[in-house]
């Protein structure tokens, strides 16, 4: 099938002269081949800043002589075939001189397909085509999941991904209670995976829904790898270079007496606070001074360890932790803890055991106030995170 | 607090904003900068010459390290001038803007250029914002500034359908004020018979702030030009007076957010506004404003925090934009430019208040100037771990 790519071989070989660079071709006096198996033999030659491309049954004169097959051929001159993979694995033969067939890269722009617009349609079966070979194992560690794609109006379908033990499986077709489905218009979904439009846009102005695990459908940009539509690999105009950089730098912050005598008590699983002299009020963590009644507060006071939740905070935005640069499993519950010795505001805010969050009331908790205990790391070097979170106390 | 002593009077004499989108990777930081620099002096009718000093800033931890030492010169056009480098959160934009006043009203510069960016996206908002937390503390707790406190607060004062329709047509009614400002990043064009849906499908955030509530995550600058009295004069177009300005800080921690009304913890939005309208002999802000640009940071805390700023005491706030009398042909319009969760170039974001502001009380804002005289507008600012600032404008020397 020479058009897989919607594109013949011979459209290669004919719009080679418009494509031609003759700066890229300077001081070259040589003949190339191609043998495109199936489809036929081509001979190019260049001398003094020009060139001819011809059919020809020999070939016997060129310094390089290419032997691949249509599929190949097409694919690595649109992009969607790495060529040095193909080469690795014998799909893509040279006979002669590799690096004078080298040159021949500099000599011509990108081949950019000139053939009809892709639908709406076209787009989303390309996209679903190429979804098991866009699957990033390495970014799908532990998952056991289900993904439906409910791809909605002219063009759409409904496909389900199963997910599990580093593998990906699409099938077109609706299950029951996947773990995520996301629900959008074909239109708009070509937008998304184009990058014209954010997902987060359609979300936001109700065009697209998620219903079942939203952390799982907001990591689908790691799980898969971006979409590249056929033809698209064509140089801009100008070609904008983004640099990325990855920055890491230790740090060291000075605790000062007061927070430090706070973060030592966690190593010695005590909570510390202290409370200012004039307007009588704890402070946890304790502090240097009272910053209301601007007074030192000397002295420190031992609160907790057990308490009630004033406010249970469930966080179902997957944000990365800015130390270690890992998400966070969502969803997780932020707390704010009323420990015994404590009085109104004077509340400890740390995490609440992940497999309780739904157990406790969200937001406030007037009334009740579910009864909490902090779990202590075994290693325990002066940080919060001495404290791994709090469990309620039953 | 007693009233600030000016030597003298300043007005904004020009404006400059870039468009504000979610990307714009064809420009580096300072020739964006320079977009709004170039359009900032076109509109005072100046040039670069004509300015005595810079102060420009952006929430350096966005773009992540080595920002503090990154002026900008090629795009500010600073080369050879006195500049000034100002970060202070998420209110650097209204910073920039008070040192600028100051900078001026003290003599020492005649035209003083304010310059406020962000390129949110070459770092990363949500990782910035957590870092910017207590390193010792609260730094390991915290999720950027996504929180269901003020959605708790508002559900327990006014019941959880009031509370939330509220927080919802706030938001839908600025996303409408949105999509008449050709400079926004994002207008979807929602409408009030969405908000149901909204309420429903909109992802949650945390607790019940949904995705649709929240800011956005901008790349833009903008430049707003200051000058001494004298030289507004003589500027292009009409000057808008800086009346005054206040700041006003808390503690420096995230635990104490007056949850308790046993306890109540004062804002330092109501506690700024008290001040301020207080030293300027103004009794009732909402009677007296025609205008307020305010730095809201989600639909909750926009519907929320007109409560502080106006002074109410009850739910006077939901009336208003339960009547829709926030929208541009209201009694109180609030954020004709859609505001910040139309547009979040966070550095810039504090300024855009400011410069909108005064686009508004010039009858400059096209495609959302408000249909009537708009004599006197506020605009703020807000930081962190609550704190604020506040500066009003006015068309007359007057007061």
């Amino acid at each position: 099938m020479s058009d897989q790519f919607g594109i013949k071989v011979e459209e290669i070989f004919d719009t080679m002269e418009e494509r031609f660079r003759p700066e890229g071709a300077e001081g070259v006096d040589a003949s190339y081949g191609y043998d495109i198996q199936g489809v036929g033999k081509w001979k190019l030659t260049v001398k003094d800043g020009q060139m001819t491309i011809e059919e020809a049954d020999d070939l016997g004169d060129c310094v390089a002589v290419t032997i691949t097959d249509a599929d190949t051929f097409v694919g690595v001159n649109i992009g969607q075939v790495d060529a040095m993979k193909a080469f690795n694995s014998g799909k893509f033969k040279v006979d002669g001189d590799l690096g004078a067939l080298g040159q021949t890269a500099k000599m011509f722009t990108k081949f950019v397909s000139g053939k009809k617009e892709m639908t709406v349609g076209d787009f989303i079966q390309d996209m679903f085509a190429t979804l098991e070979e866009r699957f990033q194992p390495k970014n799908a560690e532990g998952l056991d999941v289900t993904i439906t794609y409910d791809i909605q109006g002219d063009g759409g379908g409904c496909w389900t991904a199963t997910i599990k033990d580093g593998t990906c499986v699409l099938k077109e077709e609706r299950i029951e209670k996947p773990t995520v489905r996301l629900e959008v218009g074909a239109a708009d979904w070509v937008d998304v995976m184009l990058g014209k439009v954010d997902a987060m846009t359609l979300l936001s102005a109700g065009k697209a829904a998620i219903e079942g695990d939203s952390s799982l459908a907001l990591k689908l940009g790691e799980i898969f790898s971006k979409y590249i539509a056929p033809g698209e690999m064509a140089e801009p105009e100008q070609e904008l270079v983004r640099l990325k950089k990855v920055i890491s730098v230790n740090h060291r912050f000075a605790t000062g007496p007061v927070m430090g005598k706070f973060l030592q008590g966690l190593k010695n699983k005590k909570i510390i606070a202290n409370k200012c002299p004039e307007c009588g009020r704890l402070q946890l963590p304790a502090r240097e001074v009272c910053a209301i009644c601007r007074v030192r507060v000397p002295g420190v006071v031992e609160v907790g360890p057990k308490g009630h939740i004033t406010i249970n905070d469930i966080a179902y935005y997957a944000s990365p932790d800015p130390l270690t640069g890992e998400t966070r499993e969502t969803p997780y519950g932020s707390v704010n803890i009323l420990l015994d010795g404590c009085k109104g505001n004077e509340t400890f805010w740390h995490l609440l055991r992940r497999d309780q969050i739904f157990e406790v009331e969200e937001s406030w908790n007037e009334k009740k106030g579910t009864r909490v205990r902090p779990v202590w790391a075994e290693n325990r070097v002066g940080s919060i995170k001495d404290i791994l979170y709090f469990e309620i106390d039953k | 607090m007693a009233k600030k002593k000016k030597n003298r009077n300043v007005a904004i004499v020009g404006v400059g904003q870039t468009q504000y989108s979610s990307h714009r990777e064809d420009v580096n930081q300072p020739e964006m900068i320079h977009e709004a620099v170039s359009l900032a002096l076109a509109d005072a009718g100046i040039t670069i010459d004509d300015v005595d000093a810079i102060v420009h800033g952006n929430m350096e931890l966005f773009e992540m390290v080595h920002q503090p030492d990154l002026w900008h010169m090629l795009g500010t056009g600073g080369y050879g001038k006195d500049s000034f480098r100002i970060t202070t959160g998420g209110t650097t934009g209204a910073t920039i803007a008070c040192a600028a006043d100051n900078l001026v009203a003290s003599e020492m510069y005649d035209v003083v250029m304010a310059v406020g960016f962000e390129k949110l996206q070459e770092g990363h908002t949500t990782g910035g914002i957590t870092n910017m937390a207590d390193p010792l503390w609260s730094r390991q707790l915290q999720t950027g500034a996504l929180t269901g406190s003020t959605g708790y607060k508002m559900e327990k004062e006014f019941g959880e359908e009031r509370a939330n329709r509220a927080a919802m047509m706030y938001r839908i009614m600025m996303d409408k004020h949105a999509c008449l400002n050709h400079n926004s990043h994002r207008s979807f064009g929602l409408d009030f018979d969405q908000m149901d849906d909204l309420m429903e499908n909109s992802p949650r955030l945390v607790g019940n702030l949904r995705l649709i509530h929240m800011c956005s995550q901008s790349d833009g600058c903008c430049v707003v030009i200051f000058a001494s009295e004298k030289k507004a004069k003589k500027m292009a177009k009409p000057p808008v007076w800086v009346r005054d300005h206040i700041t006003v800080h808390r503690e420096e921690t995230f635990n104490i957010f007056g949850f308790d009304e046993n306890y109540p913890v004062p804002m330092t939005h109501r506690f700024a506004a008290e001040q301020l309208f207080a030293r300027n002999g103004i009794d009732s802000p909402v009677d007296y404003f025609d205008v307020f640009e305010m730095y809201d940071p989600s639909g909750w805390w926009g519907a929320d925090w007109m409560k502080e700023f106006f002074l109410f005491e009850n739910d006077e706030h939901l009336k208003l934009i339960e009547d829709k009398e926030i929208m541009i042909d209201g009694k109180m319009p609030i954020n004709p430019s859609g505001g910040v969760t139309a547009a979040n170039p966070i550095g810039a974001t504090a300024l855009v208040r400011v410069a909108e502001a005064a686009l508004q009380v010039r009858g400059d804002a096209g495609g959302h100037q408000i249909p009537r005289d708009v004599n006197h507008a506020l605009a703020s600012g807000f930081g962190g771990t609550m704190w604020t600032v506040l500066m009003m404008l006015e068309r007359e020397l007057n007061w």
